[in-house]
């Protein structure tokens, strides 16, 4: 007598799938290094984190069925692999920012400037003092405004985009995007950056 | 884009009729869509009211240029890349850790 026939057809084991995974790594690996690196800072976490999401892929491929880009689904498995090691490591929830604290109280603060100096952005980020502070900046925003300005504003997302990986609306991703912006605004002119004799000292890969 | 909302204002200054101390509520509504106006997704009336503020408002002007270099900063800022071995390294990781579990 045959055996009856299984009611679900068992899953494939991941190890199956390794031409998939290889051509999703090599396809992407670099665009997830660089997110990674622009979220976390620093090369050994983005490491980290690079690993964690591809690990997580490679578990998950069999169940991805390419509704979604794969840069969208890969850029989601970070953004939440990210969130979970920060929350491990920190343990301390994140403050909100209110767009009250933005708000200039005199003229001086209204008029704080971020140095460009007629400069393309190109030259104005040969400035070292300029680079560290603008990464400075973005290092010290709360998670979740710092993945939206990466997002929309260094990986050159759309809203849509960036509210399908973060789980939000458009509206609540433009919220989150203008008080991050305003904050790195603030970070970067309250430093008084100047670009005396410093255009061409340091490359830009620090 | 600055540079071409920046000469448009300077257009329509019109001191006489919109001169004002700083902190006025105008200043502070401005300050809350200024990232919908440098990603260009406010109606052209609106458009048109802020940049004859900004005209008038030499403060919020200077505001918004700084806020548009700071994104402008962002959407340039180059970000490090792997090497080839690095690469290699961590594919052989992610596989070992992958078979491990």
């Amino acid at each position: 007598m045959r055996a009856s026939a299984p009611k679900t057809l068992p899953q494939r084991p991941a190890m199956q799938e390794p031409d998939e995974f290889d051509k999703l790594y090599r396809d992407h690996v670099d665009l997830i290094y660089r997110y990674a690196h622009r979220l976390c800072g620093e090369t050994e976490s983005a490491k980290d984190l690079v690993q964690e999401t591809f690990l997580n892929a490679y578990q998950g491929l069999k169940d991805f069925r390419g509704e979604a880009k794969a840069s969208t689904w890969l850029y989601t498995i970070a953004s939440r692999a990210c969130i979970r090691m920060r929350r491990k490591r920190k343990g301390e929830p994140e403050h909100e920012l209110s767009l009250d604290e933005f708000v200039p109280t005199s003229e001086g603060e209204f008029r704080l400037q971020v140095p460009m100096d007629g400069l393309s952005p190109e030259e104005a980020l040969q400035n070292k003092e300029l680079r560290h502070a603008l990464d400075q900046a973005i290092e010290k925003l709360p998670s979740k405004y710092r993945m939206a300005l990466v997002l929309r504003d260094m990986e050159g997302l759309s809203a849509k985009e960036v509210g399908a990986i973060m789980g939000l609306n458009e509206r609540a991703v433009k919220s989150r995007l203008h008080r991050a912006r305003l904050f790195v605004r603030r970070e970067l002119s309250a430093r008084g950056i100047t670009h005396h004799g410093d255009h061409r000292s340091g490359g830009v890969s620090s | 884009m600055t540079k071409k909302k920046t000469s448009a204002s300077k257009k329509q200054v019109r001191p006489s009729s919109h001169r004002h101390t700083h902190g006025q509520r105008h200043c502070v509504d401005l300050l809350r869509q200024l990232s919908a106006y440098i990603d260009d997704e406010l109606p052209a009336d609106i458009c048109r009211e802020i940049r004859r503020h900004l005209g008038a408002c030499p403060n919020c002007e200077v505001f918004i240029a700084s806020l548009q270099h700071t994104v402008t900063l962002c959407r340039h800022r180059p970000a490090p890349q792997l090497t080839s071995t690095e690469r290699v390294d961590m594919r052989r990781t992610i596989l070992d850790l992958a078979n491990a579990r």
